[in-house]
């Protein structure tokens, strides 16, 4: 294995890392990506038989602590209220992920401005604007232009069928005159880019077998390659290094044969997600940096958002035909999106209207929430739930807080030996108060539609798949970890471009966002690079 | 190599213990999952659970040793009724959402069952599925709301 010193080294192959490494090839300097994980092979997902089920809440799920694959690290999550979540491949969590694909909106860059709570990003929306689109070509987004909770854009495809399930939901929120718009999907709605079209196989969530749905190792990491950027699987980062004068140099890792290697570069990008850049960081610890890499602030692993999520599940008579099609893409509804104080709350949440599942999730869902029992009775129940039921996610901005942290736990560690993240998160006042008026109106918008029943699972454990905050941004040294354009105040030579910079966290999905920074500061590095180190 | 308690290797118990927890439906499109011949793939699921395995396994050995106390022939022998009063008396809840955490994915996946509950018996992929259109009434509505 060569380690020659290459010009930009990014470390992991998700989300961020690929749009970022795509974006920077332009320059022309090498560009090379270690991740921990494999290339999946679309053959070996769970959907090509029929186990699909069994197999997505085993290997395929999306807890490194269930899955206990090679790739994955140990995350001890007994002091959180929610279970961090995350694959480890190439392509990282967008293998797993549904692909419900929206942006924050205008006001989420300026919540202190406009409520007095959090604090302001110091960049906008119209700052993301272009790479906000750049991206979604990249992708391959479907969708309706003209949603009236954002400024015009056009996806490149249009939307999604809503399906029978979709067209039910939907119809609840137009009898009560809520806002509600079909999802900007990462899913193709017809053939794009070399990629076939969505045929509806409904296993989102354990991978795709047919690359309708973006996942960054079909879609960025084919065109990066194709631009001179090398991938380098089965490695995993112990530490960046740094040289005498505290600028990063590079880093140690352990290549697939478990041989400490040193890979020396000029730019050091972080792509580990909200809580593997952190546990990196403050694993890189040094004579210059003694409570971490970029930790002069304090804050690196601090203020930890992970968007607590209920569940509300309606029962119809009439069967819905769920099961089919995209899984989390249906459409969402910013309703209750904004700040009313009359509410209780400060900020607010969006929903999502989801498909339904597979008919060995609905009998274990069931079984949980004492709605299918075993014996006599089962098959009634179970015909009564199966295909029969319409989900809205309730998607929560909680505020970030400095309690709310990704530390190094004192013992655990991963194959490697090097320290595992210990994450600490509690759920805050205003988010149960937020999460207890969402399901009331999630059972009203249901109810409308026409279900018979409701069910409300209050807070998600299984839902921390949002991993942001602690690394975050700003203009100020004493109050962030890297600046406007996401390079480290302390190490000049270090970005990092992952959920971990996000100052606040909306109340949707954020990978849309992650991305189109991760493409902002390429092009930041680019405009920069004459007075990159001053 | 971990020795196998007695219980999880009686086959004829585990059948009637599964066709207890998912029994045939009373149309007959569904069969009961001792006749699926479920056991095996729910002990070897079971086994490899260092959690659940244990004390699933224990319990369930103390069941069978409950039934053959009440019938000579133990659990396959009794009325259903019977069967299921003694399941429940012996088995904590937890312990039986421990079997049917395994029982229900192998139920589920198996041909005969997706028949019965009106899915293709085949994986989801290559095939895939259909999908109704967006209701056009729907779509109407929506474009006269759109943001210029």
């Amino acid at each position: 294995m060569s380690n020659e010193p290459v010009g930009v080294l990014v470390i992991g192959a998700g989300a961020s890392g690929a749009a970022f490494a795509w974006r920077i090839a332009d320059t022309g300097t090498s560009v090379l990506c270690l991740d921990q994980g494999p290339w999946m092979k679309q053959q070996d997902y769970p959907s090509n038989g029929l186990d699909w089920e069994a197999r997505g809440m085993r290997e395929f799920s999306g807890s490194p602590n269930v899955r206990r694959l090679p790739a994955d690290y140990p995350v001890n999550e007994q002091d959180s209220d929610i279970s961090p979540l995350m694959f480890n491949a190439v392509g990282g969590s967008t293998i797993l992920w549904a692909a419900h694909f929206p942006r924050l909106t205008p006001g989420d860059f300026r919540v202190k401005t406009e409520d007095g709570v959090g604090a302001d990003w110091p960049i906008d929306y119209q700052t993301l604007e272009p790479y906000f689109a750049l991206n979604d070509r990249m992708m391959g987004v479907s969708g309706l232009a003209g949603d009236p909770a954002y400024p015009y854009h056009e996806p490149p495809l249009p939307p999604l069928p809503l399906g029978r399930v979709g067209n039910t939901l939907a119809s609840g929120f137009e009898k009560l005159g809520w806002h509600w718009w079909p999802s900007d999907s990462a899913v193709l709605s017809q053939e794009y880019e070399g990629r076939a079209a969505c045929i509806n196989v409904g296993s989102c969530l354990s991978g795709c077998p047919q690359g309708a749905k973006a996942s960054t190792d079909i879609t960025y990491w084919p065109a990066a390659q194709r631009k001179g950027v090398q991938v380098r699987t089965g490695c995993r980062v112990r530490e960046i290094t740094v040289r005498a004068d505290g600028m990063a140099d590079g880093v140690l890792y352990y290549d697939p044969g478990g041989q400490l290697q040193e890979q020396k570069a000029e730019i050091v990008v972080l792509a580990c997600n909200g809580v593997g850049t952190p546990r990196l960081l403050l694993n890189s610890r040094s004579r210059q940096h003694p409570d971490g890499l970029a930790n002069s602030s304090g804050l690196v692993g601090k203020n930890l958002m992970l968007h607590p999520y209920a569940v509300v599940m309606g029962i119809f008579e009439e069967p819905l035909r769920g099961r089919r099609g995209p899984t989390g893409c249906l459409f969402w509804s910013h309703e209750f999106y904004r700040t009313d104080r009359s509410r209780g709350f400060a900020r607010g949440y969006s929903f999502e209207a989801i498909r339904g599942v597979g008919p060995a999730q609905t009998a274990l869902w069931g079984m949980l929430h004492g709605l299918v029992p075993w014996g006599e009775d089962h098959h009634r129940a179970f015909a009564r739930l199966y295909d029969h039921a319409g989900t809205l996610l309730c998607i929560t901005e909680d505020l970030p807080d400095e309690t709310n942290t990704v530390t190094l736990d004192p013992e655990l560690t991963d194959a490697h030996k090097i320290p595992a993240p210990k994450v600490t998160y509690r759920l805050g006042e205003n988010s149960r108060k937020m999460l207890a008026h969402a399901v009331e109106r999630a059972k009203e918008a249901l109810t409308a539609a026409g279900a018979v029943e409701t069910v409300a699972e209050p807070l998600m454990r299984e839902a921390g798949w949002h991993l942001m905050g602690t690394a975050r941004m700003g203009r100020d040294p004493r109050t962030s970890v890297v600046n406007e354009w996401g390079r480290a105040h302390d190490v000049k030579n270090l970005f990092i471009v992952d959920g971990s910079v996000f100052v606040t966290a909306g109340a949707v999905n954020p990978t849309s966002t992650i991305q189109a920074f991760a493409l902002y500061v390429a092009d930041s590095i680019k405009k920069n690079i004459n007075t990159l180190f001053d | 190599m971990t020795e196998t308690p007695a219980a999880l290797n009686d086959l004829h118990f585990m059948k009637a213990l599964l066709d207890l927890l998912i029994p045939p439906s009373g149309s007959g499109d569904l069969p009961g999952a001792g006749a699926l011949g479920l056991s095996a793939a729910v002990v070897t699921a079971l086994q490899g659970d260092p959690l659940l395995g244990p004390p699933v396994e224990a319990a369930v050995q103390a069941l069978r040793e409950t039934a053959l106390s009440q019938h000579p022939e133990g659990l396959p022998g009794m009325a259903p009724q019977a069967a299921a009063r003694v399941v429940e008396a012996q088995l904590d809840p937890m312990l039986i959402m421990g079997i049917l955490l395994y029982l229900y994915p192998a139920y589920y996946q198996h041909p005969r069952v997706l028949e019965g509950i009106g899915e293709p018996p085949r994986p989801p992929f290559p095939e895939g599925f259909d999908v109704e259109a967006t209701d056009a009434e729907l779509l109407e509505k929506l474009r006269a709301r759109r943001r210029a």
